[in-house]
C-alpha cells in the first residue's frame, strides 16, 4: 500500500493530474445519472485503471472502494472445471477473463448473467446498475467477444459494462460500436516530471527538476513506472543528485545488448546465439511484440534514411506475423534474420562505394 | 576351403567358444546333448545292424533266389529282368547297398535310419515270405522267380489301401494254385502248369522252345516264352481284370503313385532328420559347415528363410559384440541354472577388460550376481528393425547355452492371465514327459505388441527378490525367477516397454552390414543356381536396407520366377519399399545430407519409372532431390517435430550464404508454415496442409551438405516452454494474494516489466545492522513502510538451504528468478540479519492485521445494527485501510460502575437480585452481565473445587 505508485493514485475525478478535459467530461456524464458502456483504451501506465476506479467512486461514492477478492467456479460444457478469481465491492466487480485462456466465453457470459439478473435492492439511494469491469479485452478470444456484444444489450438495464484494454484493434467493431470510448493517453514526459515532483513533496522530499526530466525520459512515458523508477532511486540514494544512476529493468538492457549483438556482426553464429537471448526474454514473460518494438527502436538507431523505412517495413511484416502466428520465436528470428541480411547488403554496398 | 575362410573370419568366435568349452569342462548340458546323440545313434546303429543282419540274411536269401536268374541260359531274360525291374526293385537294391555300406560312414546315419522305421513292419510279412518260399522248389522257373519277386516287392511296399490288399490277394491267390499244381519235379510242374494253361504243344514250334519226353513217350514241345512277354500278359490279364471295375482307376496307376508317394515321403523324412541331425551335430560340435542342403528340383516347400537360417553361433550374422554380449549373459545363469561355478575371477577379468576395451559403447555386463546368484540383469530385450535376425538369435543362443527355448509371440494370447500362466510355466517348470530334459529359456518375441497388463507381470517376476520365509505366502507369490528371459522387440520406446527397459540389458541391433549379408547371399545363391552377381546383391540389399527375411524372400522369388538377378531387375522390383516409419532423426539427416551419387545408385523405383529409365538415375540433380526429400517429409509427419528439429539445426549447417538470402528465405519458410499450423489448428481446415512438407524440400536444397551434420534433438522448445510456464505461475501466485486494492491496478505483464524490476531495488532499504531497538525515527518509518510494501505486494523472505550447505532467505515467492537475466549485473542484497529481521516483522505484522480484522468485526458486532449497512462498510473501509484506530491492547480499561452490586455477601448479592428480577429479565441481564464481563481483560469465574479459577485473556500481541 505504500509504495508511491499506489498511495499517491488519485481516487477521484478531479484530483487526476493530466487529460482534466476528459476527467471533466466524465464527471458530466455521471452526473447525468445515466453512463453508457465504457471502453477505455490506452498505452499501459497510462491511468487507465486509476481512471475507471475514479469513475466507479463518482458513481457509488467511498462504498466502491472496499474490496474483496473472490474465487468464481465455472463449468464447461464440456465439464471443465475452471476457476477464476475477481475483484469485488458490493457495487462492481472486476475479471480478468483471459486468464483462463480459451474458456473465456463461459466466464464472460456466465459471470455477467448471475450478476446482472439481479436488482440492486434498494436503488433509490444507489445507482440501479451494477458495473463490470473486463480488463485486457483485446486478449479475449473471438467466441467470447462475440458472446459478449448480445450480453451488453440484453443486460443493459441492471449492469454496466466498463472494458479496459491497450488497444482497440482487437476488438471486434460490434463491441466498439455499443461503447463508448474513451481515449486515455500517456502522459507527456513534462506531465511527469511534474507528477513526479508533486509525489516528492508529499513524501517530504526533494526532487532536482533534472533527475525527474531524466527518470521522465527513461520511463517511456509511463506513469508507473517512473513512478517506481522514483521511488527506487530514493531508495538508492537520498537525498538525490541531478545525476544519479536510474537503474532501468533487466530485460530492457538485455534487450539492448541483443540488438547491438545483432548489428555488431551479421551471420547465422550470431544468429544462433541471438537466438539463444530471444529465447531467454521470451522465458521471463516479455511479451513477443515488446521484444520486437524494443529490437527494432534499437536497430533504427543504426541505420539510416532509406535503410530505416525498409526495416521498420521488416518489422511490420513480422509483427504482423507474430500476431497471427503460433510461436513467437519463428517469427522474432525470422526479424532479425532480415534485418541482417538487409544491413548487411547496406554495408557492403557502402564497402563498394568506399573503394 | 570354405571352411579355412570361415574358419579365419570367426577365429575369434571360435576362441571364444573353446574358452566356454574349456571354462564349463563338465558342463552338463554340453554333455547331455553330447550323450544324447552318443547314445541315441549307437542305439540307432546297433538296432539298425541287427536288422541288417535280419535283412542281410534275408537279402542273401534273396541272392540265392535270383541267382539262377544269372545262370547263363537266360542271361539275357536275367538282366532284362534287372534292367527292366521296376523302380522298386531297384531301389531295393540301392538300399541294400546303403546299407552295407552305412554302417561305416556317419554321414549315412541318416538314410540308415530312416531305413529301419519303414522296416519294422514289413518285417513281419518278408518273414512269412520266408516261411513261403522254401516249400517252393529252388529251381523256379525265371517267370514264378520274376512274378514272385514282384509279390515280395508289393509286399514291401508298406502301403494299406484296400486295393492294394485286394491285388497282393490276388497275387497269393495266383502263388497258391500254382503250388497246388505243382506236383513233380520242375519240368513237370512247368509242363502240368502248362498244360494248364494249354501251351503244351504236339508240333515243334517256331521260336524258343524246348522238348519234353512223357513217361509215354510222347514228346511235346514247351514253348519257352519271353519273360518279359509273360509278365505283360500278366498285366493285362490283370488289367484286363481291372477293367472289369473293381478299381475304379487300374492298378498299376495307383501302385505307381503308391509308390511315388512313399518315395516322396521318405525323401522328406531323410531331408528332415538330416536338417535335424546336422543341427544337433552343429550345436554340438560347432564345426563343418558344409550343411547346406541339396537343391532340390521340385518345387519349394520351406521358405528360404527357414532353409538358409543360421543354425549355429558361428553362422550368425548379426554383429559380433551383440551375439557375444547376449551369450556372456546367458552363461552367467549357469550358476543358478545348471550349478556351475563361475570361473575363477582374474580370468574373467582380464577377458572382461578386453572386452570392455573392444566395445565401449555397448552396456557394460558385470558378472556380478545377486543373491540368488542370478546376473544383475535379469532380462535381455533385444531390439531392432525387423529382418536383422533377433529371433534367430535368441533361439540359436539359448540352444547352444543348453537350454530349451520356450517361445512366445504376438500370435499367442497375451492377455494378462494367460500370459501369467505362460510364463510361469516357462520358467518355473521343466518338460518331464518329453525327452529333452533341458532347462528353459523363455523368448517373448514382439513384445512390444504386448498389453501394459502382460508387461507388468513381466515386471513383477523380475522384481520379485525375496522369497518369504512362510510357505503360504510363497505359494500366493511365486518363486523368484531363475530362468533367464529373453525379450524381442522392434521398437524400444513404446510407452508399455518403459518400465521393462530400466531393468533389462537393451541390445539394440545395429543393421546388419551389407558386404555380409551380400556374401551369405551370394553363397545361397550358388546353392540355388541363380544367375546372379555380387553387384546385384548389394543393390538387393540396400534395396530392403539389409532386411535378411526381405532379402532371401526376393531371392526365392526371382528363384521361383527362373529370372536372372540383376541390378536391373532388382530396381526394377517393388521390394523393400516397406513404408518404414523413419525416426525424425533419420528424416533430418536426410534432409541435411547431399545424396551421394553412388551412394544412391539403387535409388527408388518411383524416380526410375517416372524419369527415363534408360538415362541412368543421378539422385544429385536438383528434381530427383527435391522428390526424394519431399517423399521422406510425408512419410515421416509430424510436421511439427520436423520443423523444431530443422529450426535448431539449420544454423548449424554449414553453406556459403554470403547475403544470407537463404537464411531469409529458410526464416520465411519457417514463418509461412507456422502460420499454416496456426490455421489448420484453429479451423480445423486441413486443405492448405499438403505445403508444409514443402519446408524439408526448402531446407535441403539450401543447407543439404556432404558433411555428416550433427543434429540435436529439439528439445530447447519444450524446455522453453516449462521455463515460461513456471514464470508465469510464480507471477500468478504473487498476483493470487496481493491486496486487492493493489491489484486491482496491475496485469501480468505490467507486474513484470514495470513493476518488478524497481520494486526490487525498493525492498533494498539501507538498514544499519543494529537491533531494531537503536533505529532512529526514519529508520522505523522505513523498515514498516517496507514491511507494508512487502505484505502489499504478498512477498516474503523466507529461509532455504542452498546448494553448499548454507541457509540463506530468499524472496517468496521467487520473482527475482523472473526479472533476473543472465550476464547482468547483481542486485544489491540485504544482509542476512536484515532479512531475517525483515522476514520476522512481516510474519508479525500479517498477525496483528489478521488479529486487527477480527476485533474489527467483534468491534463492528457490537455496535448495534441500527446504523445502515453502507455506514458499516465505511467504517471497515476505514478499518482496513489504515488499521485499527486504536488497537485492543492500546485500549484504557475503565472502571466498571459496580455501585449496584454492593453487596457484602456475595451469595445473597446473586440471591437477591434473583428475587427482584422476573424471570425473562432475569435472562436478559445475565447474558448482558455475562458479555460485559467476557469483555473485560480480567474476569474470573468461579469454579468450585479448581484451582485455576482466575482467568486471563492472553493476546498473542502481548507476547509478542
Amino acid at each position: 500500500m505504500s509504495l508511491w505508485v499506489d498511495k499517491h493514485r488519485p481516487s477521484q475525478l478531479h484530483k487526476l493530474d493530466y487529460h482534466k478535459q476528459q476527467a471533466a467530461n466524465l464527471k458530466k456524464l455521471i452526473a447525468s445519472g445515466d453512463l453508457p458502456h465504457l471502453l477505455v483504451y490506452g498505452p499501459s501506465g497510462a491511468g487507465k485503471k486509476t481512471r475507471i476506479t475514479c469513475i466507479l467512486r463518482e458513481l457509488y461514492g467511498a462504498g466502491a472502494e472496499k474490496l474483496r477478492i473472490e474465487q468464481s467456479h465455472f463449468t464447461t460444457p464440456s465439464n471443465k472445471k475452471i476457476e477464476i478469481s475477481t475483484i469485488a465491492s458490493n457495487y462492481h466487480i472486476e475479471v480478468n477473463p483471459s486468464d483462463v485462456g480459451n474458456n473465456d466465453r463461459i466466464v464472460i457470459q456466465e459471470l455477467i448473467k448471475n450478476l446482472a439478473q439481479v436488482n440492486q435492492l434498494d436503488s433509490s439511494s444507489q445507482k440501479e446498475f451494477k458495473v463490470v469491469v473486463l480488463t485486457e479485452v483485446d486478449r479475449l478470444t473471438k467466441d467470447a467477444q462475440h458472446g459478449l456484444r448480445r450480453t451488453m444489450e440484453k443486460y443493459m438495464a441492471t449492469c454496466r459494462l466498463i472494458l479496459c484494454c491497450n488497444s482497440t484493434s482487437k476488438v471486434i467493431p460490434a463491441i466498439r460500436s455499443r461503447c463508448l470510448g474513451v481515449r486515455v493517453a500517456a502522459p507527456s514526459e513534462e506531465e511527469i516530471a511534474q507528477i513526479l515532483q508533486n509525489v516528492c513533496k508529499k513524501e517530504g522530499c526533494t526532487l532536482p527538476a533534472e533527475l525527474a526530466k531524466r527518470i521522465a525520459n527513461k520511463s517511456n512515458r509511463n506513469l508507473r513506472r517512473a513512478l517506481l523508477m522514483c521511488e527506487a532511486c530514493k531508495v538508492q540514494q537520498y537525498p538525490f543528485s541531478a545525476d544519479q544512476t536510474i537503474s532501468e529493468p533487466d530485460w530492457e538492457i538485455y534487450l539492448r545488448d541483443t540488438a547491438t549483438m545483432i548489428v555488431q556482426q551479421q551471420s547465422p553464429k550470431r544468429l544462433l546465439e541471438v537466438r539463444a537471448r530471444l529465447y531467454e526474454l521470451l522465458t521471463h514473460c516479455i511479451p513477443a511484440d515488446v521484444i520486437i518494438k524494443g529490437l527494432l527502436q534499437e536497430l533504427l538507431a543504426n541505420c539510416d534514411g532509406q535503410l530505416k523505412t525498409e526495416v521498420v517495413q521488416a518489422a511490420a511484416y513480422y509483427d504482423h506475423r507474430l500476431q497471427i502466428g503460433q510461436k513467437a520465436i519463428y517469427h522474432l528470428e525470422a526479424f532479425v534474420a532480415k534485418f541482417m541480411a538487409i544491413y548487411k547488403q547496406f554495408l557492403d554496398e557502402g564497402m563498394a562505394d568506399f573503394f | 576351403m570354405d571352411e579355412y575362410i570361415f574358419e579365419a573370419e570367426f577365429a575369434d568366435e571360435l576362441e571364444a567358444l573353446a574358452d566356454f568349452e574349456d571354462d564349463y569342462p563338465e558342463n552338463t548340458s554340453y554333455c547331455k546333448s553330447k550323450k544324447a546323440l552318443n547314445f541315441e545313434t549307437p542305439k540307432s546303429k546297433n538296432s539298425h545292424a541287427k536288422e541288417n543282419g535280419i535283412k542281410s540274411k534275408e537279402n542273401d536269401f534273396n541272392d540265392s533266389l535270383l541267382e539262377p536268374l544269372v545262370s547263363p541260359e537266360c542271361i539275357p531274360n536275367g538282366s532284362l529282368l534287372r534292367s527292366k525291374g521296376d523302380k522298386s526293385n531297384k531301389r531295393c537294391r540301392v538300399e541294400e547297398f546303403e546299407d552295407f555300406s552305412g554302417d561305416s560312414e556317419d554321414e549315412d546315419i541318416s538314410c540308415s535310419k530312416i531305413d529301419t522305421e519303414p522296416e519294422i513292419e514289413p518285417l513281419s510279412k518278408r518273414q512269412r515270405l520266408h516261411d513261403l518260399t522254401p516249400q517252393k522248389p529252388l529251381s523256379v522257373s525265371k517267370s514264378s522267380s520274376g512274378k514272385k519277386q514282384q509279390e515280395k516287392d508289393t509286399e514291401d511296399d508298406n502301403v494299406f489301401d484296400p486295393e492294394f490288399l485286394k491285388a497282393t490277394a490276388i497275387a497269393d491267390d495266383i502263388i497258391k494254385r500254382r503250388n497246388q499244381t505243382k506236383t513233380f519235379t520242375k519240368s513237370t510242374e512247368i509242363v502240368s502248369e502248362i498244360s494248364n494253361v494249354k501251351r503244351l504243344l504236339s508240333v515243334r514250334p517256331s521260336g524258343n522252345f524246348f522238348n519234353v519226353t512223357n513217361t509215354n513217350g510222347n514228346r511235346f514241345y514247351v514253348k519257352i516264352k519271353d519273360e518279359d512277354k509273360f509278365e505283360r500278359e500278366i498285366q493285362d490279364v490283370c488289367r484286363n481284370k481291372r477293367i472289369t471295375g473293381l478299381l475304379s482307376v487300374p492298378y498299376s496307376v495307383l501302385k505307381h503313385q503308391v509308390e511315388q508317394e512313399r518315395q516322396n515321403k521318405i525323401i522328406e523324412e531323410a531331408r528332415k532328420i538330416t536338417d535335424e541331425i546336422n543341427r544337433e551335430i552343429d550345436n554340438d560340435l560347432g564345426l563343418d559347415f558344409d550343411n547346406v542342403p541339396e537343391t532340390l528340383t521340385e518345387p519349394q516347400k520351406y521358405l528360404w528363410v527357414e532353409k538358409y537360417a543360421p543354425r549355429r553361433y558361428t553362422e550368425l550374422l548379426s554383429e559380433e559384440a551383440i551375439n557375444r554380449t547376449l551369450l556372456h549373459w546367458i552363461k552367467l545363469w549357469d550358476h543358478v541354472v545348471f550349478g556351475k561355478e563361475l570361473p575363477s575371477k582374474h580370468v574373467k577379468d582380464k577377458k572382461k577388460q578386453k572386452e570392455v576395451k573392444k566395445w565401449k559403447k555397448l552396456p557394460e555386463l558385470t558378472d556380478e550376481l545377486d543373491k540368488f546368484n542370478r546376473p544383475l540383469y535379469k532380462v535381455v530385450l533385444l531390439c531392432g528393425p525387423p529382418g536383422l535376425g533377433k529371433t534367430t538369435l535368441a533361439q540359436i543362443v539359448a540352444s547352444h547355452a543348453g537350454y530349451n527355448v520356450v517361445e512366445m509371440n504376438a500370435s499367442d494370447d497375451r492377455s494378462a492371465e494367460v500370459f501369467k500362466n505362460k510364463v510361469e510355466a516357462a520358467t518355473q517348470m521343466k518338460s518331464v514327459i518329453e525327452a529333452d530334459p533341458r532347462p528353459n529359456c523363455l523368448v517373448i518375441d514382439e513384445i512390444d505388441g504386448a498389453p501394459q497388463p502382460a508387461i507388468n507381470i513381466l515386471l513383477n517376476l523380475i522384481k520379485r527378490t525375496d522369497v518369504p520365509l512362510l510357505g503360504k505366502k510363497k505359494k500366493e507369490e511365486g518363486d523368484v525367477l531363475l530362468r533367464p528371459i529373453i525379450c524381442i522387440c522392434n521398437d524400444q520406446y513404446v510407452t508399455s516397454l518403459r518400465q521393462l527397459r530400466q531393468l533389462a540389458l537393451i541390445l539394440s541391433f545395429p543393421q546388419t552390414e551389407s558386404t555380409r549379408l551380400a556374401s551369405r547371399l551370394y553363397e545361397v545363391i550358388r546353392h540355388e543356381h541363380i544367375k546372379g552377381d555380387m553387384n546385384a546383391l548389394l543393390a538387393l540389399c540396400e534395396r530392403t536396407d539389409n532386411d535378411i527375411r526381405s532379402c532371401l524372400n526376393t531371392l526365392q522369388f526371382v528363384r521361383q520366377n527362373r529370372k536372372e538377378l540383376t541390378v536391373q531387375s532388382i530396381q526394377g522390383m517393388s521390394i523393400g519399399q516397406k513404408d518404414a516409419h523413419r525416426s525424425l532423426f533419420a528424416t533430418w539427416y536426410e534432409i541435411f545430407t547431399m545424396p551421394r551419387a553412388k551412394q544412391n545408385r539403387f535409388m527408388n523405383v518411383r524416380d526410375m519409372s517416372e524419369s527415363d529409365k534408360k538415362k541412368t538415375v543421378n539422385s544429385t540433380t536438383p528434381g530427383v532431390r527435391f522428390q526424394n526429400i519431399l517423399m521422406v517429409a510425408q512419410a515421416a509427419g509430424e510436421y511439427d517435430k520436423i520443423r523444431q528439429g530443422l529450426f535448431e539445426n539449420y544454423l548449424e549447417a554449414k553453406s556459403k550464404d554470403p547475403h544470407l538470402l537463404a537464411l531469409n528465405l529458410a526464416n520465411e519458410w519457417i514463418g509461412f508454415t507456422d502460420l499454416i499450423q496456426k490455421y489448420t489448428n484453429h479451423s480445423q481446415d486441413y486443405s492448405v496442409m499438403k505445403y508444409v512438407p514443402f519446408l524439408p524440400v526448402t531446407f535441403h536444397l539450401l543447407y543439404a551438405s556432404y558433411n555428416p551434420p550433427r543434429i540435436q534433438y529439439p528439445h530447447t522448445q519444450f524446455e522453453i516452454k516449462t521455463k515460461e510456464t513456471k514464470s508465469i505461475n510464480l507471477i500468478e501466485s504473487m498476483m493470487a494474494d496481493m491486496l486487492p486494492s493493489v491489484r486491482r491496478f496491475v496485469n501480468q505483464p505490467a507486474m513484470v516489466m514495470d513493476v518488478i524490476p524497481p520494486l526490487l531495488d525498493i525492498m533494498q532499504p539501507s538498514l544499519r545492522p543494529v537491533n531494531t531497538q537503536l533505529y532512529s525515527q526514519r529508520e522505523k518509518d522505513e523498515m514498516s513502510n517496507l514491511i507494508r510494501i512487502m505484505i502489499a505486494y504478498n512477498m516474503t523472505y523466507r529461509q532455504e538451504k542452498q546448494e553448499d550447505g548454507q541457509y540463506n532467505y530468499t524472496i517468496e515467492p521467487k520473482i527475482d528468478e523472473i526479472v533476473k537475466f543472465p550476464g547482468m549485473k547483481q542486485h544489491r542484497q540485504l544482509t542476512y540479519a536484515a532479512k531475517q529481521l525483515i522476514a520476522r516483522e512481516i510474519d508479525l505484522e500479517k498477525m496483528r492485521r489478521y488479529e486487527a480484522r477480527f476485533t474489527a468485526i467483534d468491534s463492528s458486532e457490537k455496535t448495534s445494527g441500527v446504523t445502515s449497512r453502507h455506514i458499516t462498510g465505511e467504517k471497515n473501509n476505514d478499518n482496513t485501510s489504515s488499521g485499527p484506530s486504536v488497537p485492543n491492547h492500546l485500549q484504557t480499561l475503565q472502571a466498571k460502575p459496580l455501585q449496584d452490586k454492593r453487596a457484602v455477601n456475595f451469595f445473597s448479592n446473586f440471591t437477591r437480585i434473583k428475587r427482584e428480577v422476573r424471570p425473562e429479565k432475569l435472562q436478559e441481564e445475565r447474558e448482558e452481565k455475562k458479555s460485559e464481563i467476557l469483555a473485560t481483560d480480567i474476569w474470573f469465574h468461579f469454579k468450585e473445587g479448581f484451582s485455576n479459577a482466575v482467568r486471563r485473556n492472553v493476546k498473542i500481541q502481548d507476547l509478542l
